[in-house]
């Protein structure tokens, strides 16, 4: 497996939105076009657009990177390169080692061809030989969990056994590199945890590997690096956990740019050093300002937290719970809040609102807090439960006579 | 992961892509670097075209036979009873052996213009090399053919045509046919893919090509300057030469046949050539 590699250098990828000629009535234009303008100019015609602009990196042995962004970052362009499906507009590309990509798997399934069918083609498209599919069938069959299915045609398979056995199928391939995304939430409960013990293995195996995924906290779990993308260019790289705080921060920061808002919120920082242990009490200062000659007592400034793997809201209060009046002008909140909440990344997030237009709400900026294994418990929040023998609980239940 | 690990065998497991057209040499290199490694895939897409050909057909492959069969019977009707031609041999050998062999070439031609349009699915999702699509379909189109000659070798016996030594050449006419079919395909699918009015219009060529070629009539009877652009289709040379090594059992003309091999391998290489370098294209513009 040494000498695995995926590596990008300045790569440039350019698209064109709408459709170019698809029929030849346009093509006789279009081709007269570029008799009188020359032709093949590098940079952008009306309708193109860079998806990638100067994108380098390179995942070695023992390395898992983790692109994160908004819808249209370009995320997946970057993995159709690397699948060899886009050819870069500029730059290089080099991949060298078996490709395992984990992208769409239960797409491009035949649906008149019985799942048996299925995967023995699946298995000749993605590059596994006859004999090795041979070899692999019975274990791909049993950890998709079609066995009574798989001469069933695909077409009555519902959407999460096509899934399945899209993933068992790449799972099988014992690629050299991997790329995944956004598979790592397929099939039921029972099925997603499998597979991503299966990923986790591969990546832990040293297999070089990408991820792209909205499951940030996946990407924080698996990963060793990160990348974090907009509009096609690099915003920041550095550990996982930082682009994630990165990407979460932007993302408020667009939002709190509201005409209408009165009170400011420029900041919030995590005042308690790291690691903080799950059940630990952090502290976090939220500054801002209020103009002057604003009515300030209907005014809030609350905060409130949000599991990343999740994305669930988890947790919201404000000033005027806590009964605390905000002052004209420079103001800075100390909050505290005690993280009885299971390990993992959360979003501590900084908003304000109107108390009589409820929907008047505007976001401020936001912090990551990433919760490390403390008391030990099961489930997503510390209920600080007791537990004690009573005094004559000892003995046996009496019995009914 | 939890097994060990073992060698798979097959697919390229290093490559490159940079911004530029490469060089012709390494192009070829590619080109045939892909068709060892994915030779695997190229037989399993077969098998599953031909599944899909006939599944849910009670009839199956029997429509192999039944097509070229009408054929015969309506044009030996036409041309035995109505318009009497000269062809050397029974009517019924001469037409059923030139629909053969033109329906190995119009089938493959017919199919493989979906070839690629039809897999958009995998073709935007996973890469391997597009030649094996279309090449498929002529494998395809091949079986058919194969089935359908045993109807050809009966008819043979019918007629009491015996087998010659010339039938020795069979192999290398079909070759050079299989490059000829695979070249067009390879056209028409990329072809396709691009511009989808290729569909409509290989239609209408496909019905004009089959009467400029020796199907049902020996097309020498065209005179003029019009006989000499059918000198050009090596369609006629090949067909010519199925039924002289096969019914005739004499060489056939080596000018016309040379001719036709030599540019139905320059063809094959343009054309593959071609394909090769649309084929980075073909995920954005399906």
């Amino acid at each position: 497996m040494s000498g695995a590699e995926i590596a990008l250098e300045g790569v440039w990828k350019k698209f064109r939105r709408g459709e170019k000629f698809d029929s030849l009535r346009d093509l006789v234009p279009a081709m007269a076009r570029g008799v009188f303008r020359g032709r093949r100019r590098p940079d952008l015609e009306r309708e193109e657009f860079w998806a990638l602009q100067d994108l380098s990196f390179r995942v070695g042995p023992g390395e898992a990177l983790g692109i994160i962004g908004p819808n249209g970052a370009g995320k997946t362009t970057v993995l159709r390169v690397l699948t060899r499906l886009l050819r870069p507009t500029r730059g290089r590309c080099r991949v060298s080692g078996r490709i395992g990509a984990l992208i769409d798997v239960s797409g491009g399934f035949h649906p008149d061809l019985t799942g048996r069918e299925n995967v023995f083609l699946r298995g000749a498209i993605v590059g596994m030989s006859r004999r090795d599919i041979v070899r692999d069938f019975d274990s791909i069959v049993e950890f998709a969990g079609l066995e009574t299915f798989i001469d069933t045609p695909v077409k009555r398979y519902s959407s999460g056994m096509s899934a399945r056995l899209g993933f068992s199928i790449a799972a099988h391939l014992r690629p050299e590199v991997l790329l995944i995304d956004e598979v790592l939430a397929v099939g039921d409960a029972a099925f997603q945890r499998k597979a991503y013990d299966r990923i986790r293995d591969m990546v832990r195996g040293g297999v070089p590997t990408i991820v792209i995924s909205h499951q940030l906290e996946r990407v924080a779990a698996l990963c060793t690096h990160g990348i974090l993308l907009s509009a096609g260019r690099v915003v920041h790289r550095g550990p996982p956990s930082d682009c994630i705080a990165v990407y979460m921060q932007s993302d408020s920061l667009g939002a709190s740019r509201h005409p209408d808002s009165t009170v400011q919120l420029d900041s919030v920082r995590l005042e308690t050093p790291e690691p903080v242990r799950s059940g630990d009490r952090i502290a976090l200062r939220v500054s801002g300002h209020v103009p002057a000659s604003q009515s300030v007592d209907r005014r809030v400034v609350g905060v409130r937290v949000r599991d990343l793997g999740r994305g669930e809201l988890i947790f919201a209060t404000g000033t005027h719970t806590h009964r605390v009046p905000l002052p004209e002008g420079e103001f800075a909140l100390e909050v505290e809040l005690q993280m009885n909440v299971a390990p993992g990344v959360y979003s501590v997030e900084t908003y304000t609102f109107h108390r009589e237009h409820d929907r008047d709400v505007l976001d401020g900026p936001s912090t990551t807090v990433r919760v490390e294994p403390g008391s030990a418990f099961w489930g997503s929040v510390q209920l600080n439960a007791r537990m004690e023998l009573g005094s004559n609980g000892a003995g046996p239940p009496p019995e009914s006579t | 992961m939890n097994a060990p690990l073992q060698a798979v065998r097959g697919t390229s497991t290093r490559f490159e892509s940079a911004a530029g057209t490469p060089s012709l040499r390494s192009d070829l290199r590619d080109m045939f670097a892909d068709l060892v490694d994915y030779r695997e895939l190229l037989f399993s897409m077969a098998r599953r075209d031909f599944l899909l050909r006939y599944k849910q057909a009670v009839m199956g492959v029997a429509w192999a036979v039944l097509m070229p069969v009408t054929y015969t019977l309506i044009f030996s009707l036409v041309f035995m009873r109505v318009v009497k031609i000269q062809t050397g041999m029974p009517y019924p050998l001469f037409v059923y052996a030139g629909l053969l062999s033109w329906n190995l070439f119009a089938n493959s031609v017919r199919f493989s213009v979906n070839a690629l349009v039809a897999n958009s699915g995998l073709i935007t999702k996973v890469y391997f090399p597009r030649e094996v699509l279309p090449f498929s379909v002529v494998m395809v189109s091949l079986l058919d053919f194969a089935v359908g000659a045993v109807l050809l070798v009966g008819l043979m016996i019918y007629y009491r045509v015996g087998l010659h030594a010339t039938a020795l050449l069979l192999p290398v006419i079909l070759l050079i046919q299989l490059a000829f079919t695979a070249a067009i395909a390879l056209l028409v699918s990329m072809g396709n893919l691009f511009y989808r009015d290729v569909k409509y219009l290989i239609e209408i060529v496909l019905t004009l090509w089959m009467f400029a070629t020796s199907v049902m009539y020996p097309v020498e009877r065209f005179g003029g300057k019009f006989a000499a652009v059918l000198q050009l289709n090596p369609m006629t040379p090949i067909i010519e030469a199925y039924r002289s090594v096969l019914i005739r059992g004499e060489w056939p003309a080596p000018a016309p046949l040379v001719t036709a091999a030599a540019v139905s391998l320059a063809l094959l290489l343009g054309c593959w050539l071609a394909f090769h370098r649309a084929e980075s294209q073909f995920a954005e513009r399906i």
